[in-house]
């Protein structure tokens, strides 16, 4: 894991005293809310539906057991004891108070962390895949990449006024875990011949007005990475719209301008650039790699008969290991998914004593790392195969052990009207009905691999265009109902899901949603995930059942 | 603050957010500030919903709240018209604080 150099650590205290002194003022009236307000905003303190909320950075969901701690501790000392992983990888506090974020910031600054750019017009946190330098799958490991981008847009002086947010994925991988054709900026490590290099996606995006990012760039030269941003940027800077916020982002910027024209004007303007003023030398690309080189594994078989043997033993372990393992490089480990999607609580929440256990199952299993994942759940990069079973009994006694990664129950859902100031209905009792429809894991398992994603509005936190069932909560006259989109996919093979129709009643979705269910039990061939089956068929088979009421 | 207009026809009543803890609140019949909607002003009389916002001015001013608007509220139950301020009134639906110290998954 990247470690704070010494700028770094002087930035983020920095920071800290800035942000003390501007509370104070506003305590004291000598900043108005008019004035504080863009200040909050720039250290992610949000004021939400029914109380302050706090948005703490995760860079690339990468943390250690240290800062998994101490957010455990943030969560009991400053808040109601449980914290809210977000689709962007990061974790929010739903209750602090004005008066303690001073000290919030000064115990995230003590483990690395802060509250930097997770709000406002600037460049937002870069996420990435969560089974980053762990992935059998891996070009290269995307996080020094990832990291490189963190440290060139941290209050970069040109991009802090940005027309509207900012935000920037990486994977390293061919098989797309973090969404990045639905970033303002996808990046993705590929090879060319023997060459590395990167492939950019520019002008994606989701919200009221979801876009596919298309290709900017297919293959940009690692040293040419930051200079080609920064053209990038300027571009966008200079002529995205800050007349209308709705038509202010890149993806609108490059739909009216034409992908062949936005790419000209990025070229003309990378033309001007001194490369080597902004770019960052083999050396230093080298100092922060080293930060992520490979832990030290030790040489183990492929089979481990300590894990055969406990799966045999115990059909709960084997239930959770058979769904929620991914095979890891390295011989004789795993990937391990932790489910924060148990039926009872709001996708993404995790209290304290989870954390702790986390955090310590981190430490004593996962050479102390843990990454958090835009669908909201938790990852162990790199356990030993050995150690599944000790790590799944401590889940357990935790109620960490949800086998469900993947499946129908394993839902992405934003906030919604119970927490958000933007939401026009709720989403979490939507996701815990539907949860509770499938909560046979049996049939869970049948069903196979199933995407479904909720928004409380149009901005589309929960990603309802891209699940393989998208539902989008909308409000009239004092009465929630649901849209629905099909056929949404969030991977390489990036796909908008299909508006049905008029939306439904709470009661009418989850009976909708198990007729779709059916329709694609009864047509799917072998092997055939929804996604695959509804992209076989189309909308009209499936749109015929869930309106069959209508 | 919403960011959705009121009619501010019939019944009304004056919310805000405390500065320092960010909680919901609504001005009450003995001009103070109250998280318990049951305490809130609700009135048709202008000159009284002059007075509350010269109230609500001062308190901004005095550092005690922001994001201070009025609400419609529905003259038959007393409640806020719009689903949104519904909501502010009775809290979030679900909020895992509540379920804390309690196992959160039973299947094996």
């Amino acid at each position: 894991m990247y470690r704070y150099d010494e700028f770094d650590t002087r930035v983020v205290y920095a920071r800290v005293r800035q942000f003390s002194d501007q509370v104070a003022r506003r305590l004291d009236g000598s900043l108005t809310e008019e004035q504080f307000r863009p200040l909050r905003l720039m250290n992610g303190l949000y004021l939400q539906l029914h109380a302050y909320m706090l948005r703490v950075a995760i860079p690339y969901g990468t943390l250690n057991s240290a800062q998994f701690r101490q957010l455990a501790h943030i969560a009991d000392t400053y808040d109601k004891g449980y914290g809210h992983i977000t689709t962007r990888q990061n974790m929010q506090f739903n209750w602090p108070e004005l008066p303690d974020v001073p000290q919030i910031l000064r115990d995230l600054a003590d483990v690395e962390m802060h509250c930097f750019q997770t709000s406002g017009n600037c460049i937002r946190n870069v996420t990435s895949d969560p089974y980053a330098g762990a992935a059998a799958d891996e070009i290269k490991d995307p996080r020094p990449t990832a990291e490189l981008l963190r440290q060139w847009s941290t209050i970069h002086p040109e991009f802090t006024f940005l027309p509207r947010k900012f935000k920037i994925a990486v994977v390293g991988s061919p098989n797309d875990r973090a969404v990045i054709r639905s970033h303002d900026i996808g990046i993705e490590i590929v090879k060319q011949e023997d060459a590395i290099g990167y492939h950019i996606l520019v002008g994606g995006g989701l919200g009221r007005t979801p876009i596919i990012g298309q290709t900017l760039r297919a293959f940009c030269p690692t040293d040419e990475l930051l200079p080609y941003l920064e053209a990038t940027m300027r571009v966008y800077n200079r002529y995205g719209r800050r007349d209308n916020k709705y038509k202010a982002r890149i993806k609108i910027l490059v739909q009216e301008t034409g992908i062949e024209e936005f790419r000209a004007q990025v070229d003309a303007e990378y033309a001007k650039l001194v490369p080597s003023e902004i770019g960052v030398s083999n050396a230093e690309r080298e100092r922060i790699a080293a930060y992520f080189a490979p832990p030290d594994y030790e040489d183990l078989p492929p089979v481990s008969t300590v894990f055969e043997s406990a799966k045999e033993s115990d059909p709960g372990f084997k239930a959770w290991a058979d769904n929620n393992l991914v095979l890891h490089r390295q011989s004789g480990y795993a990937i391990v998914n932790i489910s924060l999607k148990p039926q009872q609580r709001a996708p993404g929440d995790i209290d304290s004593t989870q954390m702790r256990l986390v955090a310590d199952l981190a430490a004593r299993f996962s050479f102390d790392e843990l990454r958090t994942t835009h669908q909201q759940n938790l990852v162990l990069p790199h356990v030993r195969l050995d150690d599944l079973a000790a790590i799944y009994a401590e889940l357990k006694a935790k109620g960490l052990h949800e086998n469900n990664i993947g499946l129908i129950s394993d839902i992405i859902c934003c906030p919604g009207m119970d927490f958000c100031a933007l939401a026009t209905a709720r989403s979490i009792p939507v996701s815990q009905a539907i949860h509770e429809r499938f909560s046979d894991p049996a049939r869970q398992r049948a069903i196979g691999e199933m995407q479904i994603k909720i928004s409380g509005c149009i901005n589309a936190c929960g990603h309802h265009h891209i699940g393989h069932i998208g539902i989008l909560g909308l409000e009239k006259a004092g009465v929630e109902f649901y849209q629905v989109k099909l056929g949404g996919d969030s991977s390489e093979e990036t796909r908008l899901g299909d508006i049905t129709g008029p939306g439904f009643s709470h009661d009418e979705l989850l009976d909708g949603i198990e007729r779709l269910v059916e329709r694609y039990m009864e047509t799917r061939t072998e092997g055939e995930r929804f996604i695959d089956t509804y992209k076989r068929i189309g909308l009209a088979p499936f749109k015929e059942v869930l309106y069959v009421d209508f | 603050m919403s960011t959705l207009k009121h009619k501010g026809k019939g019944p009304q009543s004056l919310t805000a957010n405390l500065l320092r803890g960010g909680y919901s609140v609504w001005l009450t019949e003995d001009f103070g500030w109250s998280q318990d909607f049951a305490d809130a002003l609700k009135t048709e009389d202008t000159d009284l919903m002059e007075r509350m916002q010269a109230i609500g001015n001062r308190d901004v001013d005095a550092n005690e709240i922001v994001g201070l608007y009025f609400i419609d509220i529905e003259p038959d139950s007393g409640l806020p018209v719009r689903y949104r301020e519904k909501f502010r009134v009775r809290g979030p639906s679900y909020d895992t604080a509540d379920l804390i110290d309690q196992p959160s998954a039973e299947s094996a």
